[in-house]
């Protein structure tokens, strides 16, 4: 007979550590598993903001967690999606909306025919064939939207430490013993952590460590073979800088990313603030520079401290060693330029659920975590490097460096699909799917050269009829949605008239 | 506007003969002229006849109604596939076309099956599916379009003739513009510098010119093996068999599911029609002979034969590219990977739906032609490791193929994929590629792959309430397959063929 795992630690902080405990509590604490996290000193500073995909809906559902009191107790602001500005010379920013589409025919998306629009002179540019997007530059949310065969959906940008902070109640209250503490040790036998010796002596033994203390990767950091694959070479932002601007009035349904000569820079609405993000090139200016050049850059005054760390995208070699599972930055980290923090972590988290080891001492589940982990990064660096690749800032050093620059065979790939036809080739494990490649592809000016050949089915009143609709449902659609500030005053009168209820 | 793409396909048959039907009801006229060239002299293989759900995408988007469709190729349901004497002699299970469990459950609900059974619960895994016991009953109905309702837990395909299924196209086709050459090919003709083909030239002296090449030609691969030479990956080694003898005999119980049995030295089919039932031995030389096979097949026939056997030769494997220059292969001149899940039609019709979206215009785009080698490769190696794996996991002792096959080296994709369910009971999921992981979920456990453990997810509900959640949804189960027709007869009221009108039409095409 088996022994089965009795006892997971995840060692960890913030957001990774207590979404972990949050998940485990879920699904295994039924089965007689127990959890306990291992508190290391938290990484967030005041300023730090997360800014999430709409997925993480499906996990705050899966882990009980009432999306409301993000509005009330994270500073939570709804966003539609990116707006990416100044990544290509003088073309108009675009919007990147958080949209579900749906095909028009069997296998044949809206993309085709806007594609074939535009060679016969279709002057509308592609966002505004998105809902997301539309709503997005409209500063509505996309709350239970639909109708017409078009979905969008809004993601969040939350204080990162409030929302940690939620997520750690939530944890505890549901019974996850927890413990702050700092590793004074880890004690590794062969491929097998034995025991992880605290600051104060105390010795903590499990059959299951996960490793959520992010870029610290405290605990896979020590397995052998299992280095840190730098990504530097295709991502070349070295270093980061964190500050706070004052809140934006009225609260815009977006992010936005705009480029300057050294990188780009973040800006993400809050209720109370707008959290800031530079990310550059440090060989090309330096911290201090940088500070005093924000606020022009960003034109916005700054307030408070600013904050700067290094970065370093890249993968380790094994996310998942022995009885150790890194998940989220402790597996691998890229630029928090697309919104995908968060995600990756609950895309690591869920796997680790689908593939939790049967068996204390064998773990031959790794290898495949390891694949879709692998798949999965790799899927979004690409992502990320598709930005920097297309961009059309012309004679700065750093943005023609990036455009000349070969990337991965991966992306090449799919940038050579597209171009040929407008097609977007998905592998397993995409974060993104059709729409938002479409959208960051088209968005950043690569046009398909052709486009698939059943479009030429529909005849052409026809074609630009659907065409009107789509843009007609998408206006009638974004207009019947509440503007951002109605929509979190709204949640906190519900809280009122449910306390009054109570009352 | 440019010239439209003229389009040549190679072969007439269910590959040829599907092709010109989405090439000619998908693209308007404006972009492509579709000819088909066939001889009526050289024969066709048509063993396929039974499909995989799939096919139902491909006949919607075609625009085919699927009574008309039932009726003209004397069609039957077709709900999974049996596998008799697999695992071991008098061992038989079926993989359904649908989930084990209820809808939404399937990541988790054979992790609780593996429990219950460990506290003594003694159903099989297909007794939770709505399809198996459906099939078992021998009953029928279309499913239900609502997602969550149980009668959405499965899904179908056909059993038909496949004959009768090219000469519906055919006529389809033919009516939709496509121009129909009757010929045999005597020389091809490429560019020099190129090497492209650029024309055929039949024994009539007739030269057909095109842009691109469809090669339908079967096995003899003329266009893409023969006249460009691409090369062909040989796959016997883990799929030995070579050979088919089929034979059609008088019709019996109709049921809705193909059944193979594993036999002395390969399988033999079981596919029930509306006017008969198809028989057929897949089977290696290496480990006997046509005529003892075919002794054999005869042998087994639990109805009166309706023709002589007739012996097909194959080899599994493919194409190593099944695009190259301006010559795409369709069907068997691309590869052919033996029967026993019945995808030959199904790699027809992926070839032909991936092929459309990337039409080339009248000079090849490489970026075009590599996206669609990229997705035929992975179609091509997943469904190769499924079929090996029933191969592979067979426990008989009694006769020298299934030894072999027990024992032989497999590709390291399947064998990962065997040790984690072995270890574990999980399943891995693609993207693109047939079978589901309920597809490898009865293939695993039918042949005897219990896993030696189940996730510690399925641990969190007390015993007695996971047992008696089982029989409650078990009963349930079973009561609305009592509420189904009877396969047969939910056929006439459908789609019954005028059996002897329609002979008689079969009998003039043929």
């Amino acid at each position: 007979m088996t022994r089965r795992i009795q006892q997971v630690v995840v060692v960890g902080s913030d957001a990774a550590a207590w979404m972990a405990a949050a998940a485990l509590l879920r699904s295994v604490s039924g089965a007689g598993i127990s959890v306990r996290v291992v508190e290391l000193p938290s990484l967030l500073q005041p300023v730090d903001a997360y800014s999430a995909l709409p997925e993480l809906a499906g996990f705050h559902r899966r882990i009980g967690l009432d999306e409301n009191l993000l509005f009330r107790s994270c500073k939570a602001v709804p966003v539609a999606g990116r707006r990416f500005s100044n990544w290509s010379g003088a073309a108009p920013p675009f919007i990147h909306g958080y949209d579900r589409a749906s095909p028009v025919a069997a296998g044949l998306g809206f993309t085709q025919l806007w594609i074939k629009g535009r060679e016969r002179g279709l002057r509308t540019d592609f966002e505004n064939f998105s809902l997301a997007s539309v709503a997005a530059k409209a500063g509505r949310v996309p709350v239970a939207s639909g109708g017409a065969g078009l979905h969008a959906a809004f993601g969040y940008n939350l204080d990162a430490r409030a929302y940690s902070a939620l997520l750690r109640h939530g944890a505890t209250r549901g019974g996850v013993d927890s413990k702050a503490a700092t590793i004074a040790d880890v004690e590794i036998e062969g491929d097998r952590i034995t025991a992880v010796t605290l600051d104060d002596g105390e010795r903590v033994e499990a059959d299951l460590f996960i490793d959520a203390s992010g870029p610290r990767a405290a605990l896979i950091g020590h397995m052998s073979g299992a280095d840190l694959e730098s990504w530097r070479e295709w991502l070349p932002c070295d270093r980061m800088l964190i500050a706070s601007a004052k809140a934006l009035k009225p609260l815009p349904a977006f992010s936005q990313i705009s480029a300057f000569r050294h990188g780009w820079i973040g800006l993400f609405p809050l209720q109370d603030r707008t959290a800031l993000v530079a990310a550059f090139d440090s060989r090309a200016t330096s911290d201090q520079a940088l500070v005093e050049d924000l606020p022009a850059l960003a034109n916005i005054p700054m307030g408070g401290d600013v904050m700067a760390s290094d970065l370093s995208q890249g993968i380790r070699r094994r996310t998942w060693a022995g009885n150790c599972v890194a998940i989220g930055e402790a597996a691998f980290s890229l630029e928090p330029l697309d919104g995908v923090q968060l995600h990756i972590l609950h895309y690591c988290i869920s796997q680790l659920m689908t593939l939790f080891p049967v068996e204390a001492g064998v773990f031959p589940e790794a290898q495949l975590y390891d694949r879709i982990i692998r798949r999965l990064a790799v899927n979004l660096r690409d992502f990320q490097l598709a930005h920097y690749k297309l961009n059309r800032r012309f004679d700065m050093p750093f943005w023609d460096g990036r455009r000349d620059a070969a990337v991965p065979e991966t992306l090449q790939r799919k940038l050579d699909v597209f171009t040929a036809r407008g097609r977007v080739q998905l592998n397993d494990d995409e974060t993104f799917q059709d729409q938002d490649w479409e959208s960051l592809f088209i968005g950043h000016g690569l046009m398909p050269q052709s486009y698939d050949p059943r479009v030429d089915a529909i005849p052409e009143q026809e074609h630009i009829a659907q065409v009107q609709a789509r843009l007609n449902d998408i206006v009638g659609l974004a207009e019947a949605m509440p503007p951002v500030d109605d929509f979190i005053a709204g949640v906190n009168a519900q809280r009122a008239a449910e306390a009054n209820a109570v009352g | 506007m440019s010239e439209p793409l003229d389009i040549v396909i190679l072969g007439g048959g269910t590959a040829g003969w599907m092709a010109a039907t989405a090439l000619v009801s998908l693209i308007p006229p404006t972009r492509c002229r579709v000819r088909l060239v066939e001889s009526e002299e050289i024969g066709i293989v048509g063993v396929g006849e039974a499909t995989f759900p799939e096919i139902r995408n491909f006949n919607d988007a075609v625009g085919i109604d699927e009574a008309e469709m039932m009726r003209a190729t004397k069609a039957a349901f077709k709900l999974g596939i049996q596998f008799v004497d697999w695992g071991f002699k008098g061992s038989n299970y079926l993989h359904p076309f649908g989930v084990h469990g209820p809808v939404g459950m399937d990541h988790i609900f054979h992790h609780r099956w593996l429990r219950a059974r460990g506290l003594g619960a003694t159903r099989e895994i297909q007794d939770y599916s709505f399809a198996a016991q459906a099939a078992r009953d021998c009953r029928f109905q279309l499913p239900e379009a609502r997602s969550t309702a149980l009668e959405s837990a499965y899904t179908y395909a056909y059993h038909f003739d496949a004959g009768l299924y090219a000469a519906y196209l055919r006529d389809l086709a033919e009516r939709r513009g496509v121009v129909r050459t009757e010929g045999k090919v005597q020389d091809v003709v490429q560019d020099p510098e190129t090497g492209n083909i650029r024309s055929l030239v039949l024994e009539s002296g007739e030269t057909i010119s095109g842009d691109l090449f469809i090669d339908c030609s079967g096995f003899r691969s003329l266009l893409l093996g023969k006249t460009l030479g691409v090369g062909w990956d040989d796959w016997s080694k883990w799929l030995p068999c070579d050979r088919a003898i089929a034979v059609p005999s008088e019709r019996d119980e109709l049921s809705p599911y193909t059944r193979s049995t594993a036999m002395e030295a390969g399988w033999r089919w079981r596919i029930p029609l509306q006017h008969r039932t198809g028989n057929g031995y897949v089977f290696s030389t290496s480990f006997i002979n046509e005529d003892e096979a075919a002794t054999s097949l005869m042998r087994s026939l639990e109805t009166k034969a309706l023709a002589d056997p007739r012996v097909v030769k194959f080899q599994a494997g493919r194409r190593l590219i099944n695009w190259e220059k301006n010559c795409v292969a369709v069907g068997l001149a691309g590869g052919f990977l033996e029967p026993l899940e019945s995808t030959s039609i199904y790699l027809i019709q992926v070839a032909i739906m991936q092929l459309v979206p990337l039409l080339p215009g009248k000079i090849v785009d490489p970026r075009l032609r590599d996206e669609f080698n990229r997705l035929i490769d992975l179609q091509y190696e997943r469904i190769r490791d499924f079929l090996i794996l029933h191969y592979k996991l067979n426990r008989r002792d009694d006769a020298e193929i299934w030894r072999y096959a027990a024992a032989m080296e497999v590709p390291d994709s399947l064998t990962r994929k065997i040790e984690l369910f072995r270890h574990s009971a999980i399943i891995e999921r693609y993207r693109d590629g047939l079978f589901p992981p309920t597809s490898w979920l009865s293939v695993f456990i039918g042949q005897g792959l219990i896993p030696e453990s189940y996730s510690p997810l399925a641990d969190t509900m007390p015993g007695e309430s996971l047992i008696s959640h089982l029989d409650a949804f078990h009963a349930d189960l079973l009561d609305r397959v009592e509420e189904m027709r009877r396969h047969d007869r939910f056929i006439d009221l459908y789609c019954g063929a005028d059996l002897s009108a329609a002979a008689a039409a079969a009998e003039m095409r043929l």
